[in-house]
């Protein structure tokens, strides 16, 4: 199945492609693959995150489902 | 001893007198609320002799604790009809604190409506009003470089000032404060401030710090091994060590369009397609690849340094940030994906004197009326300029999105207690829904900033989409709030306070330490209480009712897309947060 993956602030560096930006790219993974199977490989750096799927907050033991769009960002706040 | 500095608009008096000892605990949003509750009758015209204007850096103004030079300006506002804190950045707070002012209380009209003035405080403590009647008109920019003129060589200051559109008595109209280099983009924005300092013929204020030093505490070592414990905590967590100076707070524009609650089109929405084109990470690009200045302190003394400069294509100066709330609101909200457009709706904001939430919330509702296609910035532009003149049918714009919405024929419109909602929509993030409603300041996000648990996973996680704990949240967090504006203590300060529980003691040991009174954890929750209290009757006596503490109806009604989903949260709820307000009040001897 096919994911979109977004990563934000400086997590976008971690794309597998590389070449950082917020855009979503697609990442082909085995299907019913969860949300952590999907970041455990990228390799971003320890420390807490906030993780959408679809838009809703996810925990790691999600299971996505073809064309979810994955959203990844390191803690951040302002206002 | 502390000083209340009284500035009389009518005799042109100024005097300085001791700080009552009833209000000698109180600094920052409980002093201002204090002068303002038991000072200003509650049926006062805001814009007319009865009115208070009140500065009033925090208890910790003047000092070396890290994020303490906050600015509280307090008085009855003309927006909103209640009591106004409106809090700001920049160098005043400090500048007062450290001439040994716990306030500036403006009171009185000019018999000359004419007149103009500007207070110019010495480091010293001398103050002397002096007369400006040729300023009238001017852009906050134009003021600071004639201050600048009249000040000596080597001097040290900080401005407060106002532009035409506190001048011409706007609803929307702010009150700019300096920076440390003394650019006038600190803004004490909302509730119409500016309008009251135009009532009372001030145009202007100087306070010189030249040759001052910070102040001095009851107990220099425990307040130094204090501040660095706090300072630490601050510099180590994820979002006030890394992520607020790396990007700002424009941060949060791609996580809320994510999230679904980015307010898009006058609230029609809660995506925005451009929210990457305005967000944090392309403005840091942007402001780097010219040449720009992307992390520094809008006051001396913090250590998060989340300001920035925008600058054009040639790398010149032209505004702050934008911060967050400002490319939400001229960004999304009017549908405008351009930061260039942005920052130059910002400038002209700051120029004129207007907040930019109210101002791009306003444009929002006047683009949804029709009248001008959302995305259409060169528009924008010209409706806010339309603004300069008197007479010119836009000119209501100034007064903000309610009379705008009214003046159109506009139905959602985003306001609680006639004051525009910012960047955060309720029905996709309920506890903000419950902080717009019930605060005494009419919609203000950082009255009880419950983003930190809905949606960042800071102090813990509540479901944004659900009603249970809600209404506890806001509570929590309003109460905590009050106690840190009335400390001078910047609210970006509660992300680690809220996770590193040394952070929160480290609070309490500063203020003891530097008061040499007892402070501790129970104190300082009181102290919040006080503010909130006082606030309340306050607005009790004005006229405001449970009614008041509502969103507008489209919240319970209209769906918002993606997540398609209402406000929630039950009246019950909603007039549940203030359940601490009679026993406070008891206790202070309110009634």
């Amino acid at each position: 199945m096919t994911i979109h993956l977004a990563l934000f602030a400086y997590l976008s560096q971690y794309q597998p492609d590389g070449k950082g930006g917020c855009q979503a790219r697609p990442i082909d993974i085995a299907d019913g693959a969860t949300v952590g199977a999907l970041i455990a490989p990228l390799g971003l750096p320890d420390g807490p995150r906030v993780v959408f799927v679809n838009g809703r907050h996810a925990a790691a033991d999600q299971p996505l489902s073809d064309g979810d769009r994955l959203a990844i960002f390191p803690q951040i706040a302002g206002g | 001893m502390k000083n209340l500095l009284r500035v009389n608009m009518a005799d042109l008096s100024v005097t300085a007198e001791p700080v009552p000892d009833a209000w000698a605990k109180y600094g920052g949003r409980a002093l201002t609320d204090a002068i303002v509750y038991h000072e200003v009758s509650a049926d006062t015209d805001p814009l007319g002799p009865g009115n208070k204007l009140v500065f009033a850096p925090g208890t910790l103004g003047g000092t070396s604790a890290p994020n303490g030079g906050r600015l509280s300006v307090g008085a009855k506002s003309p927006l909103t009809g209640g009591i106004k804190e409106s809090n700001s950045g920049g160098q005043a707070a400090h500048a007062l604190a450290r001439v040994g002012l716990s306030a500036v209380v403006v009171e009185g009209v000019p018999t000359d409506k004419n007149a103009r003035y500007l207070l110019v405080i010495e480091a010293d403590r001398s103050a002397r009003l002096q007369r400006v009647d040729d300023w009238a008109g001017l852009g906050n920019y134009e003021v600071v470089d004639k201050i600048a003129a009249l000040r000596p060589e080597g001097d040290k200051y900080a401005t407060l000032s106002i532009g035409p559109a506190g001048e011409a008595l706007a609803k929307a109209s702010g009150i700019a404060i300096s920076d440390p280099k003394g650019y006038p983009n600190r803004f004490a924005g909302r509730g119409g401030l500016g309008a009251v300092m135009g009532s009372k013929g001030l145009k202007g204020l100087v306070v010189s710090y030249a040759g001052t030093s910070s102040l001095e505490h009851a107990d220099k070592e425990a307040f130094s091994a204090a501040s660095k414990r706090f300072s630490k905590a601050l510099k180590e967590h994820p979002v006030s060590g890394t992520a607020l100076p790396m990007y700002g707070t424009n941060v949060l524009t791609n996580i809320l369009s994510e999230a679904g609650g980015l307010p898009t089109r006058n609230f029609s929405s809660g995506t925005f397609e451009s929210a990457d084109a305005i967000g944090g990470e392309t403005q840091r690009d942007t402001i780097l690849a010219r040449g720009g200045d992307v992390s520094h302190g809008c006051l001396s003394g913090c250590v998060i340094q989340c300001s920035r400069y925008w600058v054009d294509k040639d790398g010149t100066y032209v505004t702050k940030g934008p911060e967050y709330e400002t490319a939400w609101s001229f960004g999304a909200d009017c549908g405008i994906g351009d930061l260039d457009e942005i920052a130059a709706l910002d400038r002209a904001c700051g120029d004129f004197g207007l907040d930019t939430i109210e101002m791009g919330a306003t444009m929002g509702v006047y683009m949804d009326s029709g009248a001008l296609e959302f995305g259409d910035a060169a528009g924008a532009l010209a409706a806010l300029k339309a603004g300069l003149d008197a007479n010119d049918p836009l000119r209501v714009l100034w007064d903000g999105a309610e009379a705008t919405g009214k003046k159109f024929g506009v139905t959602r419109i985003p306001v609680t207690k006639h004051q525009a909602l910012p960047a955060y929509d309720p029905r996709s993030v309920q506890g903000i829904g419950v902080t717009y409603a019930t605060t005494p300041m009419g919609a203000d996000h950082t009255a009880g900033y419950t983003i930190t648990a809905n949606i960042l996973g800071v102090g813990g996680t509540v479901d944004p989409f659900k009603t249970e704990g809600q209404a506890a949240l806001s509570k929590n967090l309003q109460i905590a709030t009050g106690m840190l504006d009335s400390l001078g203590l910047c609210i970006f300060v509660a992300f680690p306070v809220l996770d590193i529980p040394e952070a929160f003691t480290a609070i309490h040991e500063m203020v003891a330490a530097h008061t040499g009174d007892k402070w501790g954890a129970d104190e300082l929750m009181q102290l919040g209480r006080e503010v909130l209290t006082m606030e309340r009757l306050y607005n009790q006596q004005a006229g405001f009712t449970a009614a008041d503490d509502r969103l507008p109806a489209f919240f319970y009604e209209d769906k918002l897309p993606p997540h398609n989903v209402v406000f929630t949260v039950s009246d019950e709820d909603l007039d549940s947060v203030f359940d601490f307000v009679d026993e406070t009040a008891a206790q202070m001897g309110l009634h």
